[in-house]
């Protein structure tokens, strides 16, 4: 019982229940759910949206939020494809200078807050339509379409069964993430400075340095699954990012993200990117309407936050 | 440099107000408007037609009601994400209340309006309850409004409105007037009224400055809350019904995915005018004057061909230039010992 409460103090624990429940009831409803292809169409689903959902888990880890995740994206994904087909880049070059781009926006994020004292939300809600503009601009509203073979292939090969390449990036990142967060100094910084970012500063840390930092990670994440949506769409689009913004709060919320800072789980927010997955897919397989979707999501962030509540207001009363 | 400043004598009373009011937002916002207006006056072609100042008016009363639908929840020291999603909601209803149910045009506009105020309790009560952040909140129903409304509507639009809505877009006052804006100005009137001479309209301001005093001092807070929340419902349906008579026809996309098209002008009004994003003030006059200067750049950055698809980069600088001004402006005044 002792080890059972434990476990149910950790993050993961919930949503790896929840994750678990989903799977066997809807294989139990449906023989097509645990298939090959299904499982790499999940697998697929789940690269580009944990990158997503990271690169808000950061940014709530210092307190704070980040409207611009999605228009980041689409920014360092148009600007990917068109530096390979107006300028005739090579493409590990254009990759660069795209995540770069997601790393500049970042900073110009963290730099603006830190800089003006304003609020997160209002600087990147100014921001998110500063860099959508950007890439409306640029576009015009058409999409590239010169994307290399390479970039096509890797969006679609295979490591082992059904495991895409995708998802390889994806998890590297995952693995770096949950280092920083837990082993390296800088990780235990961006957490301190979330949970009380008065007394991060006087215990010595650069507030100014360790938010800065935060905001670029964020746009290096949003800028990397940018680009791993080109190579799975095989085409530049410039909508590529606007429905990220509620997906992107969805899984760390459900991952046991509190939303006021200070505390962020790699893998239950990993775990909330997989629910989020699997309801989405079993709606389509159910023949449910696509549009429920939507309402499923909002459901979720209501549900999860409203366990974290719970569970946060446990461990006072027991005192153990 | 500050001691100095502290210790000198505060000047005579009249002297003070004159330097507070060209200190305050609202100058600023006229002397803005009255500049780009003579700006876009003589360089681009066609601005000051009639036809242009119609439609420029017709589009300000749908920017100023969005605005003034995310200011009543911002004096809570909230936000309403959802007001897109919920202003939709409302028209798809009055819609469905005309063409599914076959209620008469007026009875429609109330009942859809009351879903409005329905929609926002539901906002409120969930705020109130749970303790969480409006944020939170309202993300999630954002996506549950826009989501069940797209649902329920199968994303099929209701074009057999009756005619008085597609008129009543139209209608022209003097040439160049559109009675969209009369309903905006009416609205925002009663706004000022409501925080300027109303208890309930002080208790919403107390309560957004500091909710713990409010409640000590007899306020019910969270009553409070849902009624700025439920307000908030009543206003972005108000403007997504003026939306329907311009269009002719209640549109499911007309505010972009999840409503998120409307956030920005939403933001863009309450933030230029000065209202304080912490809650407990309120500048419903800078509001206005914040939501149609930014209509009116639009339209003038339309006009001058500056390209349809960079007016979205300027509106967001400004909003980036504007809140920095807010702040010089502040740190000034509060250098001066003036505010």
């Amino acid at each position: 019982m002792i080890q059972l409460s434990r476990l149910s103090r950790t993050d993961w624990f919930g949503p790896l229940l929840a994750t678990i429940l989903a799977i066997i009831t809807i294989r139990a409803f449906s023989e097509n759910f645990l298939s090959l292809f299904n499982i790499q169409i999940l697998l697929l689903a789940i690269a580009v949206n944990a990158l997503v959902a990271y690169s808000q888990m950061i940014i709530i880890a210092i307190g704070q939020m980040n409207l611009s995740v999605g228009a980041i994206g689409g920014l360092a994904a148009i600007s990917f494809v068109g530096m390979i087909e107006v300028w005739g880049l090579p493409t590990p070059i254009a990759v660069i200078l795209a995540l770069t781009i997601g790393v500049g926006c970042g900073v110009i994020n963290g730099v603006l807050i830190r800089i003006t004292g304003i609020s997160a939300f209002v600087i990147t809600l100014a921001t998110l339509s500063i860099y959508k503009g950007i890439n409306m601009g640029i576009t015009e509203a058409q999409p590239f379409y010169g994307v290399p073979d390479s970039v096509k292939a890797f969006g679609v090969a295979l490591v082992l069964g059904p495991i895409p390449w995708l998802l390889v990036p994806t998890a590297l990142v995952a693995v770096g993430l949950w280092f920083m967060l837990s082993r390296m100094p800088v990780g235990r910084f961006i957490l301190a400075v979330g949970s009380n970012e008065h007394a991060a500063g006087l215990s010595g840390i650069s507030v100014n340095a360790t938010v800065i930092i935060a905001h670029a990670l964020s746009g290096l994440l949003a800028g990397i699954a940018g680009v791993l949506v080109v190579a799975r769409l095989q085409i530049g689009q410039p909508s590529i990012g606007d429905d990220w913004l509620i997906l992107s709060f969805a899984a760390p919320v459900i991952g046991g993200a509190i939303l006021a800072g200070g505390h962020v789980s790699v893998s239950a927010t990993f775990l909330g990117v997989v629910i989020v997955a699997i309801i989405t897919q079993a709606l389509v397989l159910f023949n449910i309407d696509p549009f429920l979707v939507q309402v499923v999501l909002g459901g979720l962030i209501l549900a999860a936050v409203g366990l974290n509540k719970l569970r946060a207001r446990r461990p006072i009363g027991r005192g153990e | 440099m500050t001691m100095q400043d502290s210790m000198l004598p505060s000047g005579p009373n009249a002297s003070r107000n004159t330097t507070h009011f060209f200190l305050s937002n609202e100058f600023g916002l006229i002397l803005l408007i009255i500049i780009f207006a003579i700006i876009f006056g003589v360089t681009a072609n066609g601005f000051l037609s009639e036809f242009n100042l119609f439609t420029l008016g017709r589009n300000s009363a749908v920017n100023i009601m969005i605005g003034l639908s995310m200011m009543t929840v911002i004096v809570t020291g909230g936000l309403n994400l959802a007001v897109g999603a919920m202003g939709v909601s409302v028209a798809m209803t009055c819609g469905w209340l005309i063409e599914g149910v076959g209620l008469p045009w007026p009875i429609a506009i109330l009942g859809a309006l009351a879903f409005g105020a329905a929609l926002g309790f539901i906002n409120g009560g969930m705020v109130v309850r749970t303790g969480l952040h409006s944020f939170i909140i309202t993300l999630a129903t954002m996506s549950i409004f826009f989501g069940s409304m797209i649902f329920l509507t199968r994303a099929e639009s209701f074009r057999e409105l009756p005619s008085v809505f597609s008129t009543f877009g139209r209608m022209k006052f003097g040439g160049y007037l559109s009675p969209l804006l009369l309903v905006t100005m009416i609205v925002a009137l009663a706004l000022a009224w409501l925080y300027r001479r109303t208890l309930t309209g002080r208790e919403m301001l107390a309560a957004g400055a500091s909710p713990a005093a409010a409640e000590l001092s007899g306020i019910r807070v969270d009553r409070i809350i849902i009624l700025c929340h439920m307000l908030s419902g009543v206003l972005a349906g108000i403007a997504a019904l003026m939306l329907v008579a311009r269009n002719g026809a209640a549109i499911p996309s007309m505010a972009g995915q999840l409503g998120q098209d409307w956030l920005l002008p939403a933001f863009l009004g309450p933030v230029l005018g000065g209202t304080l994003l912490q809650g407990g003030k309120v500048s419903v006059l800078g509001t206005v004057l914040g939501a149609f200067l930014v209509t009116m750049l639009s339209s003038g950055l339309m006009m001058l061909q500056v390209g349809a698809f960079w007016v979205q980069t300027f509106l967001g600088l400004m909003l980036l230039v504007a809140v920095l001004l807010d702040k010089a402006r502040r740190s000034y005044l509060a250098r001066r010992n003036l505010a």
